[in-house]
């Protein structure tokens, strides 16, 4: 009796959800209608954008619920939805490269426009060509983020400056694009090997809450003197930041900003602190304490996200390096953004790990295939991240004269590859498999984000660009 | 006691050679270029830059040890070459190994292979000859190449794609090798450089980055330059129209821009910069006479002389780009054209007597009351500069084969797999005749196991259709016994 009733549920509560969510598409896409036809151009970038928004929330929660209750009808939806959003988001990109004149590579706001779209289509493929149904459980809120981030950053199309008017430009962007997808899909695919091989989520708490007290480490190096929080300026002139010189941006501080940082930090800290005391201790009902924090500690992040908002939309603020007041702006503080949207996401991953860890592991492939796929990912991200410094050294030496001139960026990726070149020969000569291969894949993809984020803010050299 | 040094050598060529050596030396390498990412550069960082950041006892040890300059300090250059040392090593232990495997294909496998190699199935069989045949035409259905093996007992058959896969490893490392050595014969032949040319000016010493300068044989003369901008004023295009002047003839043309150098015996220029000289190139005014009447347009250089009419001649005597007055006397306070003056001679021919005309009337110095013309500046044209780099990397051609050379070896390392079957005639436990299957892949085991089960099948299903062949009933597979 008991069984028959189980089994009955998700299929009621499976059509359920698919109607609603068809219907808010619907209704959103409706709404846009309207507001669209006021202003009378229909097929305009920001509305495909904002297409592909309803599209990838629609799939988003799609995929959620499959993760939650494993109706596969979902999945078929979900997939549909995000073909819909894919379909919309290549609009976008066409769109923006037609008006630009050249494809879109050349601002923070191109680039997320190029990497949402590339998330959507690696969503598709990862589950078409590997079976990993589950994977935009991860993806389409990660795609979501990321086109609520470009409505937030929108900028006007800006010409290029000489040195990046070259194919060789376009190639070896694209080819980082598409290497650093496939390493963060390794870095997927090794985080569900570890839950598929029972690692402890305790052992997930201490790695989610290290990974977002690195990030607010990072960004607590801005911090100033009486608890404000030092952020680039912007000139709503020009629509960009705000220089004081040639290549020297102008920093304002924010106050009471680095207080907040701060008192994250500690609330991120927080469980990684219960949980070590809890594992001395050997108390596991400490552990519910730590998550407990967890939850806080999301709550105290998504204040200091809208703090951080408000305060960088409205007001203007002082500055160390030069007399009077200026304005700010979300899109000039694209690392601080990130890093707290990242950490919420993380610590929600967590949560959703902690409250849904049986379902996952039902939904998931067995381990050893886990680890197999993290393989074939990485065996593919390896020569595209060789092609990819092989093409920026071309450009460099054509621009510049110097196919490697030591360069922080270049010195990063380069260890990025040599991280990988040695994930590939412990698997292959030394036969190493199943935790210590995922270790050494998360370290990679870890390496990758400091390439990617860590040297554009904390680092100095040439790649000023992106 | 000659032992003793033996087998200390045998010892080190082991050391060298193991991948925990390679793997070692390139965690130094990885922490050392991450210091390098984080310690302040020379020559990058200005010398009071450094300063700043770090104490003068921090400085002190920094630069001793190095820190300061990592990628071009001794102890750096000779870690990336025990790396090559290791690899050289490593590979050599490996590849006479390899090359066994590669160059002597295993095409007829005894008794003892048979009954240790995991991937194999027997397929009992009536008649030799026939399931060799049926064996055959299942391989060409698949579409594997196919060679009959003829040896004094028996006939079999092999078959086997993509040997080179066992070498692929040694193709990939013998190009990280490659570039190594291209960046090696970059670092001791190669040279970096920079020349500055004003339009008409031709130059063949280039000043080098190290201080140095370096005279070419062949001169480089720059017949224009320009700067095109956006409509917001950012840079859109640099351009320099070169030629390239050989023996006092004029060997090569063309118009470079950034990302597009000009290349001529190995030595490269690249357009990287546009600029002002702070020297005035022309002056463009009208000259109104007292009358009213007959205004003039001029355009003048710098100490030209024009005449107005028969009396009167206008020199253009100075420039002054950022004029200040101080003690009586007109200063320029500095290079930048932040508060231009222009001074003209008037001289008349009748008086024998010049004018100072000052643009803008500066008093005290100015008499342009007194001046038979009233002098307005329509534009200031600049004189400028473009700005080249100049390189000769004779080593970049190692490291672009060897970037090829990389891609094509890891394509084999990953996407390339040996295949190998035998179809062997053979009797089984029991004395009956079966055909023994078996296979191997160097990589990719699921999708081959998939691969030999096809085979397998095929292998029955052609037995089947070949009466004679097979105990059709009897077609049961042994695993390997």
């Amino acid at each position: 009796m008991a069984r028959a009733k189980v089994e009955q549920q998700p299929a009621a509560t499976g059509t359920m959800l698919v109607v609603m969510v068809g219907l808010s598409i619907a209704f959103l896409l409706f709404m846009a209608f309207l507001n669209v036809v006021k202003s009378g151009n229909l097929l305009s970038e920001s509305n495909l954008l904002f297409a592909a928004l309803i599209f990838y929330a629609g799939a988003g929660a799609l995929y959620l619920g499959f993760g939650v209750t494993g109706t596969d009808s979902y999945v078929k939806f979900a997939s549909l939805s995000t073909w819909a959003g894919l379909l919309a988001n290549t609009g976008a990109v066409a769109h923006r490269w037609y008006a630009a004149g050249h494809p879109p590579f050349a601002s923070i706001y191109e680039m997320l426009l190029s990497f949402v779209w590339t998330l959507a289509a690696l969503t598709l493929i990862a589950e078409k060509r590997f079976g990993v149904k589950v994977i935009g459980t991860v993806t389409m809120p990660v795609a979501i983020v990321g086109v609520v981030l470009m409505q937030l950053l929108r900028t006007e199309v800006h010409p290029l400056v000489p040195a990046l008017q070259s194919t060789w430009l376009h190639v070896h962007v694209t080819l980082a694009m598409l290497a650093y997808a496939a390493c963060a899909l390794s870095f997927a695919l090794a985080m569900m090997f570890l839950i598929q091989d029972k690692m402890k989520t305790e052992s997930f708490l201490v790695a989610t809450s290290l990974f977002t007290i690195g990030t607010y480490a990072g960004i607590l190096t801005r911090f100033e003197k009486w608890g404000g929080l030092s952020v680039v300026a912007w000139n709503p002139q020009e629509n960009s930041e705000a220089f004081l010189a040639r290549g020297v941006r102008l920093y304002v501080t924010i106050p009471d900003l680095g207080w907040l940082i701060l008192l994250v930090l500690g609330a991120v800290a927080a469980p990684l602190v219960i949980a070590l005391y809890a594992r001395w201790k050997n108390d596991e009902s400490l552990f519910t304490v730590a998550n407990r924090a967890v939850f806080v500690s999301i709550l105290l992040q998504v204040l200091t996200l809208l703090f951080f908002f408000f305060r960088a939309r409205d007001g203007r603020y002082p500055s160390l390096d030069a007399d009077g007041l200026f304005f700010t702006n979300l899109a000039a503080s694209p690392f601080i953004l990130s890093g707290l949207v990242g950490g919420i996401f993380v610590s929600l991953l967590y949560l959703l790990l902690l409250w849904r860890r049986e379902d996952l592991e039902r939904l998931l492939p067995d381990a050893g295939t886990l680890d197999r796929i993290t393989y074939k990912t990485i065996a593919i991200a390896f020569p595209l991240l060789t092609l990819m410094i092989a093409a920026g050294a071309y450009w460099a030496n054509r621009t510049w004269g110097s196919y490697w001139s030591w360069d922080p960026k270049e010195t990063w990726a380069a260890i990025t590859w040599l991280v990988y070149a040695g994930y590939l020969h412990m698997r292959v000569t030394r036969g190493w498999r199943g935790r210590r291969a995922a270790y050494f894949a998360i370290l990679g993809f870890a390496v990758v984000m400091f390439t990617f984020f860590g040297v554009t803010y904390l680092l100095p050299g040439l790649h000023a660009y992106a | 006691m000659a032992v003793k040094p033996f087998q200390a050598a045998r010892k080190l060529w082991q050391t060298m050679s193991s991948i925990k050596t390679g793997v070692i030396l390139l965690i130094i390498v990885v922490i050392v270029a991450a210091s390098g990412t984080i310690i302040l550069q020379r020559p990058i960082t200005e010398p009071d830059e450094m300063q700043r950041a770090y104490s003068p006892h921090v400085l002190r040890m920094l630069d001793a040890v190095g820190l300061t300059d990592v990628y071009h300090a001794w102890w750096f250059v000779l870690l990336l070459l025990l790396v090559s040392c290791s690899i050289i090593a490593a590979s050599i232990q490996r590849f006479p190994n390899s090359w066994r495997y590669f160059a002597r294909p295993y095409k007829s496998p005894d008794a003892v292979f048979r009954k240790a190699l995991p991937t194999q199935k027997q397929i009992l069989i009536e008649d030799e000859e026939a399931g060799v045949l049926a064996a055959g035409r299942a391989l060409r259905n698949l579409g594997i190449k196919q060679e009959l093996v003829i040896t004094d007992d028996r006939v079999s058959l092999f078959a086997e794609r993509n040997r080179m896969s066992e070498m692929a490893v040694y193709i990939v490392h013998a190009s990280l090798l490659l570039i190594f050595l291209g960046g090696i014969v970059d670092g001791l032949f190669g040279w970096r450089g920079f020349v500055a040319l004003t339009p008409g000016q031709q130059a063949g010493q280039i000043a080098i980055k190290n201080g140095t300068a370096r005279t070419l044989p062949f001169a480089v003369r720059c017949d224009g330059a320009g700067q095109e901008n956006y409509s917001d004023g950012s840079p859109k295009r640099w351009w320099s129209k070169l030629a390239v002047i050989e023996n006092g003839r004029e060997i090569q043309r063309k118009e470079i821009v950034v990302n597009d150098p000009l290349v001529y015996r190995g030595v490269r220029f690249y357009q990287a910069s546009y600029g002002s000289n702070g020297k005035v190139d022309k002056l463009v005014l009208t000259a109104t006479p007292a009358t009213g009447e007959g205004v003039r347009q001029l355009s003048l250089s710098t100490d030209e002389s024009v005449q107005l009419d028969p009396d009167t001649t206008v020199r253009f005597a100075e420039f002054i780009p950022d004029y200040v007055v101080r003690d009586n006397r007109i200063y320029t306070r500095s290079e930048q054209v932040d508060n231009p003056a222009a001074h003209l001679l008037v001289h008349s021919a009748k008086s024998g007597k010049s004018l100072n005309v000052w643009i803008p009337p500066i008093p005290g110095f100015a008499e342009n009351a007194l001046s038979p013309y009233r002098f307005d500046v329509q534009d200031l044209k600049m004189g400028y500069f473009t700005g080249l780099e100049v390189s000769h990397e004779p080593g970049q051609w190692g490291v672009w084969a060897g970037v090829i050379l990389m891609g094509m070896g890891l394509t084999l390392v990953f996407y390339l797999v040996h295949v190998r079957f035998w179809i062997v005639p053979v009797h089984d436990v029991r004395g009956r005749l079966a055909l023994w299957v078996g296979g191997t892949a160097n990589k990719n085991r699921e999708v081959f196991e998939e691969r030999f089960q096809e085979l397998v099948n095929e292998i029955q299903k052609e037995l089947k259709r070949e009466p004679a062949a097979c105990a059709s009933q009897h077609a049961a597979s042994l695993a390997g016994d």
